[in-house]
């Protein structure tokens, strides 16, 4: 395992505005790069239980607002960072950071919050190698957004039930157009490019390329 | 039910309407052992008695977050930055759910430590004192911050007679001492030059916390009847107006 530490890892961020579309393109991601041979993990929302137990508290009880969703996005993500994230790239690993960055700010965009603010307040994030947006995927018969999905879903639940009555479609639109307006600026890559990139630094390392490894994040 | 949306230019003019009947915010700052909560006690009872409706609000208080925190100091798992951004939330949820409500009400409100303990606690931890700030924006500016100044040594010793400092109260995280107390010594002296900082830059109005318990809480009382309130509009629009978009029934 010694050689694990001298490798360089990778991280790759997939966002998007529904986290039903960002599990499946993380877990689409992981499996072509794990059947090109890339040794990879996926860190998802909610590693550290914080929204989980969030939403086990009284619904009369449970007020809350844009800005505070934002700073328990930011613990949930500090938390990843140490316990999935950076550990996978010191072992050299590929680590698919499914959300990341533009999911918080375009979750907080769609509900008000300015995206400077946002980004300020995940500035402590490294910058990921490559990023993955996604496009929302029609919904099948019978789907629900249960605030458990991901965090998109989570604050349009939490904040629906606010004074003000979030506008669910308002700030999904919002947040869509935020990412797109993101896509068109060229901060988005192509699942190929991303296996490619992938590859490219494994090969890089000269690894022996271990294949399928179990993931580190919980689900 | 429906309320009809208000704009943003008539949330500001419900704003400076407001202004002169809201409540007065009082923040006690201090190192542990400096007698903020028996001042807020002495306080709160001497408003009641003169006729204000008052609320106070403890530093990690949401009854949302505060278990949240809570299990994870158990735990000691906690970095700094999670440590934070965990305060800051319960703080903005207090912010919104208690403080608020209440000054727009015309209650006057204490608040036992405000963001400013935050901001000592963490810079000593070595995080930014510019995103600390970040985590806590929009503010609602304090009318009056009273800064119970103590030293290191009588802040130790008072804690000391009363109890052991808990790991993170104590800075264990950062200094990496077993020792409590040696390590909450060393932590707190770093807390307190960071209060002297903030104490010029906020314009802290300073109580010396060695005094007598009366002759202190005779001073928090003059200061609390001379206070000059800050005007919303000019300090604290911005959250005002995030609040009241998101509670259109109080601006109505």
């Amino acid at each position: 395992m010694a050689d694990q530490t001298s490798r360089p890892g990778r991280l790759i961020a997939v966002d998007g505005s529904r986290g039903a579309d960002v599990v499946a393109e993380a877990t689409r991601v992981a499996e072509r790069l794990r059947s090109r041979g890339v040794d990879c993990a996926i860190s998802r929302w909610d590693a550290s239980g914080l929204f989980g137990e969030l939403l086990q508290a009284d619904p009369e009880a449970l007020v809350v607002s844009p800005r505070m969703l934002t700073l328990l996005y930011a613990a949930d993500l500090v938390f990843r960072l140490r316990w999935e994230i950076q550990p996978a790239l010191a072992a050299g690993r590929v680590i698919i950071a499914a959300p990341f960055v533009h999911t918080a700010v375009a979750v907080g965009v769609g509900v008000g919050l300015p995206a400077a603010w946002v980004q300020d307040v995940l500035r402590f994030a490294p910058a990921a190698a490559a990023l993955r947006l996604t496009r929302e995927r029609k919904r099948g018969r019978g789907w629900r957004p249960s605030p458990a999905r991901g965090y998109a879903e989570c604050c349009a639940a939490l904040l629906g039930a606010a004074p003000s009555g979030l506008k669910r479609r308002k700030a999904r639109s919002r947040a869509v157009a935020w990412l797109a307006a993101a896509a068109e600026a060229g901060e988005g890559s192509s699942r190929k490019a991303i296996v490619k990139a992938a590859r490219t630094q494994e090969q890089l390392a000269g690894s022996g390329a271990p294949v399928a490894r179990a993931d580190s994040q919980r689900t | 039910m429906a309320t009809a949306a208000v704009r943003p230019p008539d949330l500001a003019q419900a704003i400076a309407a407001r202004d002169p009947a809201r409540g007065l915010l009082i923040a006690f700052e201090g190192p542990e052992g400096a007698g903020k909560t028996t001042q807020l006690r002495l306080l709160k009872a001497w408003l009641r008695s003169e006729g204000h409706d008052v609320v106070s609000s403890r530093w990690a208080s949401s009854p949302l977050v505060k278990p949240l925190i809570a299990a994870r100091k158990r735990l000691r798992i906690l970095t700094a930055e999670e440590y934070s951004l965990l305060h800051a939330a319960d703080f903005r949820h207090r912010l919104e759910t208690t403080i608020l409500p209440a000054l727009w009400a015309g209650k006057t409100v204490i608040a036992d430590r405000y963001l400013f303990t935050a901001l000592t606690r963490d810079a000593a931890r070595g995080l930014e004192l510019d995103w600390l700030l970040q985590l806590y924006a929009p503010l609602v500016w304090p009318d009056l911050v009273v800064y119970f100044a103590l030293g290191a040594r009588d802040s130790s010793r008072r804690v000391a007679a009363t109890r052991a400092p808990r790991f993170y109260e104590s800075g264990q995280d950062v200094t990496g001492l077993d020792d409590p107390l040696s390590s909450y010594r060393q932590f707190i002296d770093r807390v307190i030059t960071d209060y002297e900082n903030l104490a010029v830059i906020f314009q802290f109005v300073k109580v010396d916390a060695s005094q007598a318990v009366y002759r202190q809480h005779q001073q928090v009382r003059r200061l609390v009847q001379s206070a000059v309130r800050r005007p919303w509009p000019e300090f604290s629009n911005d959250a005002l107006i995030e609040w009241l978009t998101r509670h259109p029934d109080q601006a109505a």
